[in-house]
């Protein structure tokens, strides 16, 4: 740590103990992670801390906070086009995006996740099934490797084919590629109207193409519109149902552990079936199911099933120090190629060690 | 054995060509450049495709895996000899209505798969303007775009997984009909590689819903200003139409001369806008965006409403390259992405570089997404011509990096802008490129030469220098 001694170091709340710094600018995080490179310390990542129990948790070593890289660099409306660093909060993204009528698409309900957090841990809007999710909105990336090399992929436009996508590579990559310092991303107009359609009858869902979003919690299906004025009039009165003006987003459901079904869109509802009793918030239209429950009891046997219909079960958040679980489940036939992939980013494999599925 | 005698064991003679004819029909793509093929194979099973890539390996041979050949960056072109594995055998179409999906051979025709998605009122979004010909193992290879990508976002949006031969021989399978596959995006990787990373068998494509009407807007302006204003308003009002298309006069009088679609030939520029849903939000949103046309001096608006109406106007766009046939026996069709916000001082810097040049240029691009495609017309056998030709371009492409831009929208890299890739990027990033290419294929085996320039490597940069090849241009 000798030359790291000027560097900022605070509490993160909640962090395992160690040093937890701060660097603030690309330079103190190519030192830090050199650094940990020489020593072999293993870092965690951390941004808004939302997702840290995702994945089996990194030795102890530092706690990296990307915290001071937290703002947004350029925003050029006209361009949809946004630039910030990996720290900024995604709730605070947001909001500046929204004074000119604009989103990032981000989670919906983002608590204190951020931008980098998002991209790392891949965390889907509830909007997926019409504005798809993160990866999508990444133009382009730059981070720092394991070994402190600063790299760029994508640019600064909304269409680019030059090279491999790494920038799309990093989403749900958990830092495994390098510790994400800014993002560009492809902004969306906010529509003039929006309205939340609480319907009661779910035959009536298929006279709205493309709706911005259909959720289902076990207090019913709600359909999600937006458009111009008389646009979104036109749908409420097709649909019929209790309507509400804005974007009423429910909360993922609460519970000690968490969890992500991921499935063919099309096994949406059999997938909640499978899942009782567990409290569910599903994304049809897009075969995401987010779960919460007391117990682990009961995940085998849904994990079983889910990976049997190509999907996955994946563990979010759990109590404790021990995972109940694998958190990731089989892993893919690609892991070769992903550990390949890894070292050539991170050699001496300090970022975020063993979080990805295969406990790479 | 020799390599073509064990690949005919593998696939019998009439799926392994050798002959000088043969070798120089498939010797390049619809770009300028030529190789020469050792071979051409016509696979039609993943399992083919493997056993072809280990023999390849035993022999030391490129593959060069090729669709329809309609690349223009010559991407499939065998610039180092090898194996030029032609995917269009493998077309099989399987459709997941329930999913909105459908798993798809590499060497389907892009059409096509929207032809057999249609009846179930589905279709696949990405449409370039060769999609009558190309196929989507070419538009999962180059990211390919179009004027519907806009709204619905390029190739890689639409890419749900694949299956694909690796550089050893074998056959992995990424992504799938769930969402978010646990682990590092290989998929992501591999769209857009252009065929040097892997060799897609089997592609899983995402179709989204056929809208249930439409509307064609043709706005024609005094100024390109004007224009590319109203662009930047409609988005600016909350809309994201389908397409926001731009033709420059110069390119409305060519497609005038030659069609009679009935475009204004005395507008500066000629927008073409369309927008997708519900009838009640088409009508609406064609009602705002000819009320901001008008308010940015369009001088006429028109709206079609009916099918016939609507390829009319898309007729005049569609065949604008076709056009430029008439002008002169050549053409070369650049392909840059500017930040929106720059786009009239880069049309104004394009026309001067064309007009210094003493050359025939006109513009027909993606305004919607600041991706231009300034289209040169002039007679390859004229040298002196060609010469003007190949310094314009190049000056152009630096035109469109000075202003924040990309080397390629929508064609790729290829071997047309390898050697540019420094310009849009650090040693350090080409070596992260170079990186995950020697981990794909460590023998530089799949389609080389490509992409990326050589001595991406940090360890051998001494040795980088730009040698675009002789002929690559024009």
């Amino acid at each position: 740590m000798k030359t790291l001694a000027d560097l900022e170091q605070g509490n993160i709340d909640h962090a395992p103990e160690g040093p937890h710094l701060f660097p603030k600018d690309v330079d103190d995080v190519v030192r830090i992670v050199k650094a940990a490179t020489e020593s072999g310390t293993p870092i965690r990542v951390w941004g808004g801390g939302t997702r840290q129990r995702m994945g089996a948790a990194p030795g102890d070593g530092w706690t990296v906070s990307t915290a001071r890289l937290g703002q947004i660099d350029v925003w050029e409306p006209d361009d949809l086009t946004v630039v910030a660093g990996a720290g900024i909060g995604v709730g605070e993204l947001e909001a500046s995006l929204a004074t000119k009528n604009q989103t990032a698409v981000m989670p919906e309900r983002p608590g204190a996740a951020t931008l980098g957090g998002v991209l790392s841990t891949g965390r889907a809007p509830l909007r997926r099934a019409r504005l798809l999710g993160v990866r999508e909105r990444v133009l382009e990336v730059t981070l720092v490797t394991g070994d402190g090399r600063i790299v760029r992929s994508g640019g600064r436009v909304v269409k680019n084919v030059s090279g491999f996508d790494l920038h799309r590579a990093v989403v749900g990559s958990f830092g495994s590629l390098g510790i994400i310092v800014q993002v560009c991303l492809k902004l969306w107009p906010l529509a003039n109207a929006s309205a939340t359609i609480r319907v009661d009858d779910p035959e009536t869902v298929v006279k709205v193409k493309r709706p911005l979003a259909l959720l289902e919690t076990p207090d019913g299906l709600s359909l999600f519109v937006t458009g111009t004025d008389s646009d979104v009039t036109d749908t409420v009165e097709r649909v019929g149902g209790d309507a509400k003006e804005g974007l009423d987003w429910p909360d993922d459901p609460v519970g000690d552990f968490s969890w992500s079904l991921r499935v063919p869109p099309a096994l949406t509802g059999e997938a909640i079936n499978h899942s009782a009793p567990w409290r569910y918030l599903a994304i049809h239209g897009a075969g995401e199911v987010r779960l919460a429950s007391d117990t682990a009891d009961g995940a085998g046997d849904l994990r079983s099933w889910a990976e049997e219909m190509g999907g996955s079960l994946v563990l979010v958040d759990h109590p404790g120090d021990t995972l109940p679980i694998d958190p990731w489940g089989t892993p893919p036939e690609t892991l070769d190629l992903q550990r390949n992939l890894i070292a050539q980013f991170d050699p001496a494999r300090i970022l975020n060690p063993g979080r990805l599925p295969g406990g790479i | 054995m020799t390599a073509v005698k064990e690949l005919r064991s593998l696939l019998g003679a009439d799926r392994v060509l050798d002959d000088p004819l043969e070798r120089h029909i498939f010797s390049k793509d619809a770009s300028l450049l030529r190789g020469d093929p050792h071979c051409i194979v016509f696979p039609r099973t993943a399992d083919e495709v493997a056993v072809i890539v280990r023999i390849a390996a035993a022999h030391d041979l490129p593959v060069i895996p090729r669709g329809a050949g309609t690349g223009l960056t010559a991407g499939a072109t065998p610039t180092r000899g090898g194996i030029v594995m032609v995917m269009t055998g493998m077309n099989h179409i399987e459709i997941d209505v329930p999913n909105q999906a459908a798993w798809v051979g590499p060497g389907v025709i892009n059409l096509d798969l929207s032809r057999v998605a249609k009846p179930h009122g589905l279709q696949f979004a990405p449409d370039p303007s060769s999609q009558s010909a190309c196929t989507v193992g070419g538009n999962l290879a180059n990211n390919s775009g179009g004027p519907h990508c806009l709204a619905e976002g390029s190739t890689t949006s639409h890419i749900l997984g694949l299956e694909f031969v690796t550089a050893a021989g074998e056959l992995l399978r990424v992504g799938g009909l769930a969402p978010d596959t646990p682990g590092l995006d290989i998929r992501a990787l591999l769209v857009g590689s252009e065929g040097t990373l892997g060799i897609a068998t089997r592609i899983l494509v995402r179709l989204i819903p056929l809208p249930d009407d439409v509307r064609t807007l043709l706005l024609d302006f005094a100024s390109v200003e004007d224009a590319a204003r109203t662009v930047s308003d409609v988005i600016g009002a909350g809309l994201v139409p389908a397409a926001l298309e731009m033709m420059d006069q110069r390119m409305t009088v060519a497609v005038e001369t030659w069609l009679g679609a009935g475009l204004p030939t005395d507008a500066a520029a000629v927008l073409l806008a369309e927008v997708v849903g519900s009838t009640a939000t088409v009508e609406s949103e064609a009602r705002i965006i000819s009320e901001i046309g008008r308010e940015n001096r369009a001088r006429n608006v028109v709206i079609a409403i009916e099918e016939a109406d609507r390829e009319l106007l898309w007729k005049g766009r569609k065949s604008a390259f076709g056009a430029i046939a008439q002008l002169a026996p050549d053409y070369y069709l650049h392909d840059t992405v500017v930040p929106r916000t720059r786009l009239v001082e880069t049309m104004a810097g394009v026309y001067e570089i064309a007009d210094r040049y003493d050359l025939t240029m006109c513009n027909v691009f993606h305004a919607g997404d600041g991706n231009l495609h300034p289209l040169i017309a002039f007679d390859a056998s004229d040298a002196d011509v060609a010469e003007r030709v190949r310094l314009a371009s190049e000056e152009i492409v630096e035109l469109c990096l000075s202003v924040g831009g990309a080397l390629s929208g929508e064609h790729g890299i290829g071997v047309e802008k390898r050697d540019l890739m420094a310009e849009s990027f650090s040693g350090l990033d080409l070596d992260a490129q170079a990186r995950i290419k020697d981990v794909f294929d460590p023998a530089h085996l799949f389609n080389p030469n490509k992409m990326l320039p050589s001595g991406s490597r940090c360890f051998d940069f001494g040795g980088m220098q730009r040698e675009i090849p002789e002929g690559a241009w024009v």
